[in-house]
């Protein structure tokens, strides 16, 4: 899979090239908008992530130049901009997707994933890790074969986490899969909400599955905590 | 009536100008018409002793004074004309003195000299006379007086009459002035009130429409034109103010994208060592903060700027309210707190569903926050005068008096130790407050400290005959 990021601010380019790469991406990078123009024309990318302020081509250029180049390329949008009016003209200009700055890398990652299909949700209709268990169709979880009781909420968490099994979810991610965007304000409704599911799910086992990764968020892993 | 307005005292002023100077005038007119009514009685009398001393006292050492006298009835006939003729020499025996006239009765008139001739004498009927009086010598060297009067009434009734008229005519013409001015006052000011009214109009969230102007050219045009400069001012400051929170919250993102990035990817690092990765995460947490503050930023900016609002459709607010309690219940449980929702059946709104509901989360947020264990939060939704009310009232810490007015601005906190502690930046109340403004609605605050607070918000409600399509 090749990626191509047109990113001008060097450091986000870098970051995102590295943890794309790390994921073991080939990724190209253009820091301006022409160079970028001419990668993305010349070779056929899996993905292009595209950054909308650039100097030289702008980035709402690059993109209606390649649509219609026929280019057929998912575009992943990076903006500094988080209006409902701008989303909706480079959804109509052949966007795919559309991400605000500031972003944490592994919702980018998941995004980027989904554009892909490569399918960042494990699909399944029963979710293992470990002793834990999430059978989908039924909405029931047993860890240990005994059955674990949930209030809704705390089973779209719990399905959330599970289904990204392995890889730590920002806050940010989790309101707005679990709830919505409304409670982004909040500090602390993850923070309550995980900390009663850990109460049922991980307290009376001696292997804790719930990880919470400080400053980042939260992860189910049936991993060593590091 | 306003006494204080402009037009109250203008007229005020008008009329009692007008009055004092109607007044003057007549006093000054009366006074002038009595001196000249007096004088020229005076000097008809005066000619009348005059003909009687050169024409009939010239002969009286030839003809004798019966004669004088039979001469004087003849042809003068003082009674007749209304008038007083009296002749006496000149050690005050009295020769002839005319009788009783058609206004008068003469009698006990007292002489007059010609020296303080004229003058006015009152007679013991009440009636007064002017009199004058003339000394003639004959040839031989006899000296006679010749005094003369008319009465005084004829001029008191025109003076009177004029007096009279005065009285009437001047509050009449006053009364008119009054109306007349009032009516000038008023369209000469109605521009000043069309401008205060469009001037009570303008808020901050509406600063577009320029005052009203009408070209008459005069000092009004002058006003209003100096007005809407000020207003362009203070829309420019305004923009500048709002673009610069745009910018700056826009230029901020991309250093806390490059931020969050490098130390996302420091955190995964296996090798790190516990209490550095802590430290990353505490970096990260604030970078989270950071970008949290400058998003909050960037909404309101918008929502001030008044940008056009995609997702505008109608909603039920009760459901919405009740719904979104129902997802904090748990944070509230987990503090033992109770929420007790009362909502009526179906309040309708119109606006932006995301945003309306983070005007709720945002308030119930705060009063599980600031409640301690064991409190109580009342959230109502009810529809109240063409309004929809949601109120959430808890038995907070509340907010002292001090601080109060202070609640909605950006970047304020009552107690900042404790928000900081608590998480908060200070910006939840102030988004609020912007959200409800885009929806042309309000939010007011009370508050008693250690009492409780009650944030009462106030929507339009959806019009009504869409209601009955959708039912």
């Amino acid at each position: 899979m090749r990626l191509l990021v047109i990113e001008d601010e060097k450091k986000v380019a870098d970051f995102v090239a590295r943890g794309l790469r790390a994921e073991r991406f080939a990724v190209d990078v253009a820091y301006d908008g022409d160079s970028g123009w001419e990668m993305a024309s010349m070779c056929d990318y899996d993905l292009v992530i595209l950054d909308l302020m650039l100097p030289g081509l702008g980035g709402a250029e690059i993109l209606r130049r390649l649509r219609r180049a026929k280019k057929e390329a998912p575009i992943l949008i990076l903006s500094a901009r988080d209006g409902t009016a701008q989303k909706v003209e480079h959804f109509e200009a052949g966007a795919d997707d559309y991400l605000t700055k500031p972003f944490a890398f592994a919702e980018l990652l998941v995004r980027v994933k989904a554009l892909l299909r490569r399918g960042p949700v494990n699909r399944a209709s029963v979710l293992r890790v470990a002793d834990l268990e999430l059978d989908r169709l039924a909405q029931q979880v047993k860890r240990a074969g005994k059955k674990i009781e949930l209030t809704a909420k705390e089973y779209a968490l719990l399905e959330y986490l599970a289904s990204h099994a392995g890889r730590v979810l920002s806050r940010t991610m989790i309101i707005e899969h679990v709830w919505d965007q409304s409670f982004e304000g909040l500090t602390n409704i993850v923070d309550v909400y995980v900390r009663h599911l850990r109460g049922k799910v991980d307290d009376p086992h001696p292997r804790k599955l719930i990880r919470t990764v400080r400053g980042v968020g939260y992860c189910v892993s049936d991993e060593a905590e590091p | 009536m306003n006494t204080r307005s402009l037009r109250f005292r203008l007229i005020l002023w008008y009329a009692g100008l007008l009055t004092g100077v109607f007044l003057l005038c007549g006093a000054i007119m009366c006074q002038a018409l009595r001196h000249y009514l007096k004088e020229s009685l005076a000097q008809s009398l005066l000619r009348r002793t005059h003909q009687i001393a050169t024409s009939l006292l010239a002969g009286v050492e030839k003809n004798g004074e019966p004669f004088v006298v039979e001469q004087i009835k003849e042809r003068y006939a003082p009674e007749n004309y209304d008038r007083f003729v009296r002749l006496s020499r000149r050690d005050g025996t009295i020769i002839y003195a005319s009788g009783r006239a058609a206004s008068f009765n003469p009698a006990g008139l007292p002489p007059t000299t010609a020296q303080d001739s004229p003058r006015l004498a009152r007679l013991p009927d009440g009636n007064r006379l002017l009199m004058v009086a003339e000394e003639y010598q004959t040839p031989s060297g006899r000296d006679y007086v010749i005094e003369s009067g008319g009465p005084m009434q004829p001029i008191d009734t025109v003076l009177s009459h004029l007096i009279f008229l005065l009285l009437l005519g001047i509050p009449v013409v006053v009364l008119a002035a009054v109306g007349g001015g009032s009516i000038l006052v008023g369209r000469a000011l109605a521009p000043v009130v069309q401008i205060a009214r469009s001037a009570e109009q303008i808020t901050l969230h509406n600063l577009d429409g320029p005052l009203p102007l009408t070209p008459t050219g005069d000092e009004l045009e002058q006003l209003s034109l100096a007005l809407n400069r000020m207003i362009s001012r203070l829309r420019e400051a305004f923009d500048q103010n709002r673009r610069f929170l745009a910018d700056a919250s826009h230029e901020l993102r991309t250093p806390l994208t490059a931020l969050r990035g490098e130390l996302e990817s420091a955190v995964e690092q296996a090798q790190l060592v516990p209490g550095l990765r802590d430290q990353v995460g505490s970096a990260l947490e604030e970078v989270d903060r950071l970008a949290k503050i400058v998003q909050t930023l960037f909404a309101i900016s918008r929502l001030d700027a008044g940008e056009a609002q995609q997702e505008w459709r109608r909603f039920d607010l009760a459901r919405l309210a009740a719904g979104t309690a129902d997802q904090m219940s748990l944070l509230a449980e987990d503090k033992g707190i109770s929420v007790n929702c009362n909502t009526e059946e179906e309040v309708n709104v119109e606006g932006d569903r995301a945003r309306i509901k983070q005007v709720v989360v945002n308030l119930l947020d705060n009063a599980i926050k600031y409640t301690p264990p064991g409190g109580s939060i009342h959230l109502n939704v009810r529809a109240r005068d063409r309004k929809a009310v949601l109120e959430v009232a808890d038995t907070g810490i509340g907010i002292p008096a001090l601080a109060l007015p202070h609640v909605f601005e950006r970047f304020f906190r009552v107690d900042k130790a404790r928000s900081r502690e608590i998480g908060g930046a200070g910006l939840g109340l102030a988004i609020v407050k912007s959200i409800c403004a885009a929806h042309g609605g309000q939010i007011e605050v009370e508050s008693a400290e250690s009492r409780g607070s009650r944030f009462t918000v106030e929507l339009p409600l959806a019009p009504t005959e869409r209601a009955q399509t959708t039912v």
